[in-house]
């Protein structure tokens, strides 16, 4: 578990400091974004994390129903 | 032979395979698709073929690098199919499979509406076969519904056809330049694209279909919508928006999704939203992108769908709550699977890095900001449900036991094969971007593409490694835009079928009742009568419950005992005494 953490946190320090070195100075593209080095691994995490909540939450309180739902499937067999 | 129309190849080969033996069926489907494949490499771009038909021209075969590029993978996917599909006995499967890819080919080549018209309507009804080939009521009816959504489609695209011809005077199929009539047509292509709030229909039918039916389905009926649509509508900006809303739509539906292959299906509904946005952009990028991106996930989630049928093959289970701990039964179509699962993804050196992110750099070409974040979402999302979730709740997680059955070696070589092309394409771009309508300017390996990738997976994954202990696949089924025709079906059903039925019933019912009130009122009144009454009294007094009066009349019945008239003379008589007496 620990050993993970130190492996992500790494990622995380190289990732950004790969980021400082070759990207941010490009300025391919005039976003925002484009100057926050790390960006797209923040914009992963958070938004792998609001995609899931909100997906349970939809599902949870709007879309999920039984399987049988739209009727059983043997029944005019 | 610059210009020969493939769908003709393909119907032939439609017409003689039931005629061979069963053994060379497989064999002979092959041919047909390698026969055509040798007629595709020998078109020239630029090439026509035209017949002149009442006032107008059918153009049966055109040709130019847009068509081309769609042709090849459909082409190539047709004959992986095949491999994969190499086992299948089922000639029904085999027929309608060659006319499902020889109809797409055939929208793909054709210069005019009504040749179009004509193949898109083939497309819709081969392919329902591959749904009904399954033999299950499920399938029956998805299938039913999968044909009536298609009709329909079909219909409003005749009607724009029409409109069209006689608004222009011409049949040409090209760009469209607005007016209803091109919004109908619009209407049924995004329709068949899977554009939400039409998106219905995919996730329900495609799960349906067999092992290898849904290998063909996943490939064909949405990318002929996504070559139309840039045929017809490339630069469209209502089209950017609904793409890019669209592959977010794909990924959060497909987070709910337990069945695996209609996990998939969702996916397909986001990532054709790439190639939507892609069209609609409209640049040369753009539908470079947009095509790019359609050849290599044709692909993959050709292979992806390989993956799950293969799992469906030899466990008879596709649901995430009844699939587990596979991993050392099946470890070789987990690795196949990943090989998908990385390439939709965008890892780099697998296909879908060096086209999806085309799409994505033309937004950024355009400033189109809110786009780029949220085909990037989208991404997320695929990394997290087919990279991350279903190979975990597949291969890993719980350990059912299941005890897989052989799986033919046919399966094992298509995916392999696939795989081998879906990796070639990522390491070495250039193969797929010669084919590519226009001249391509992009670079996919450059430092910042792969830095960003990068973090956008890894994080991604860290993100589940959090929560992935707290997930469950839940044994439910989502509802969606189908809602509109299947839920209300009842309702319908119950208004339009069950209530005039059980209203004539009624009726019915109390005509006979006072017909034979009528009757037994005639036969024997007062017994009628008395029973009414007796009714009543029972009803509402709490009366002894009635005997039945006898349904004939019989006088005796009626009449006073003799006693009692004995009785009534003789008090009489002691009355008349008495006074007598008295007097």
């Amino acid at each position: 578990m620990r050993r993970w953490i130190v492996v992500f946190i790494s990622l995380l320090v190289i990732s950004i400091l790969l980021d400082l070195f070759l990207v941010v100075g490009e300025g391919h593209d005039g976003f925002p974004w484009s100057h926050i080095a790390g960006f797209f691994a923040l914009f992963g995490f958070i938004g792998c994390l609001v995609l899931m909540g909100v997906a349970k939450l939809l599902g949870h309180y709007w879309l999920e129903r039984e399987e049988d739902y739209y009727g059983k499937n043997d029944d005019d067999e | 032979m610059s210009n020969f129309p493939l769908a003709i190849i393909f119907v032939l080969g439609a017409m003689l395979l039931p005629l061979l033996p069963r053994q060379a069926r497989s064999w002979a489907y092959l041919a047909v698709v390698s026969i055509a494949f040798v007629f595709l490499i020998n078109l020239e771009a630029g090439a026509t073929l035209s017949f002149p038909f009442l006032n107008y021209e059918l153009v049966v075969s055109r040709v130019d690098r847009l068509s081309l590029a769609f042709g090849y993978v459909f082409v190539i996917m047709g004959f992986l199919g095949g491999v994969f599909g190499f086992h299948v006995k089922d000639t029904l499967q085999q027929v309608v499979a060659l006319l499902y890819v020889g109809s797409s080919l055939g929208v793909v080549f054709a210069g005019d509406l009504f040749t179009l018209l004509v193949f898109w309507e083939i497309m819709a009804v081969s392919s329902v076969f591959l749904i009904w080939a399954r033999r299950t009521p499920q399938s029956r009816r998805a299938g039913f519904r999968y044909l009536l959504v298609h009709a329909f489609g079909g219909s409003v695209l005749m009607a724009g056809v029409i409109w069209h011809m006689v608004s222009t005077g011409s049949i040409l199929f090209n760009h469209f330049e607005g007016g209803i009539a091109s919004y109908l047509i619009l209407f049924s292509f995004a329709l068949n694209a899977a554009v939400p709030p039409l998106n219905g229909w995919l996730p329900d039918a495609y799960p349906e279909g067999t092992v290898t039916g849904s290998v063909f389905l996943s490939a064909f009926t949405t990318k002929v919508a996504v070559y139309a649509l840039a045929r017809g509508f490339a630069g469209l900006e209502l089209l950017m928006w609904a793409g890019a809303i669209m592959a977010v739509y794909g990924v959060v539906f497909a987070f709910l999704a337990n069945d695996g292959r209609r996990l998939l299906a969702y996916h397909i509904i986001s990532q054709v939203g790439y190639m939507v946005a892609g069209v609609g952009i409209g640049t040369e990028m753009g539908v470079n992108g947009a095509t790019a991106h359609a050849f290599a996930h044709i692909l993959y989630k050709g292979l992806l769908f390989m993956g799950m049928g293969t799992v469906l093959y030899a466990t008879g289970r596709s649901k995430m709550t009844e699939l587990g701990g596979l991993f050392r039964s099946m470890w070789p179509v987990l690795i196949l699977f990943m090989v998908g699962a990385f390439s939709i993804s965008g890892v780099p050196l697998f296909s879908g890095f060096v086209s999806k992110s085309m799409v994505i750099y033309a937004a950024e070409l355009e400033h189109q900001g809110a786009v780029v974040l949220l085909l990037n979402l989208a991404s997320i999302g695929t990394f997290l449900s087919i990279g991350l979730k279903l190979p975990y709740f597949t291969w890993f997680s719980t350990d059912r036991n299941l005890k897989p059955e052989p799986v033919p070696p046919g399966m094992y070589l298509g995916m392999a094969l696939t795989s081998a092309i879906c990796i070639a394409i990522g390491v070495y771009p250039a193969l797929l971007y010669n084919l590519l309508p226009f001249a391509v300017h992009y670079q996919p390996y450059t430092a910042s593409h792969v830095i960003e990738s990068m973090q956008l997976l890894i994080f991604t994954g860290l993100a589940f490694w959090l929560v992935m202990r707290k997930l469950h696949a839940e044994a439910t089924i989502t509802l969606d835009t189908d809602w509109v025709y299947r839920r209300p079906s009842r309702l319908a059903y119950r208004v339009f079928s069950v209530a005039p039925a059980s209203l004539f019933e009624a009726v019915e019912q109390l005509s006979l009742r006072l017909a034979r009130s009528t009757v037994r009122l005639g036969a024997n009144p007062p017994g009628y009568l008395l029973d009414t009454i007796r009714t009543i009294g029972h009803t509402f007094f709490g009366t002894k419950k009635p005997v039945p009066e006898p349904e004939t009349f019989s006088p005796d019945r009626y009449r006073i005992p003799l006693g009692i008239m004995v009785l009534v003379v003789l008090l009489f008589l002691i009355a008349l005494l008495a006074w007598d007496v008295i007097t």
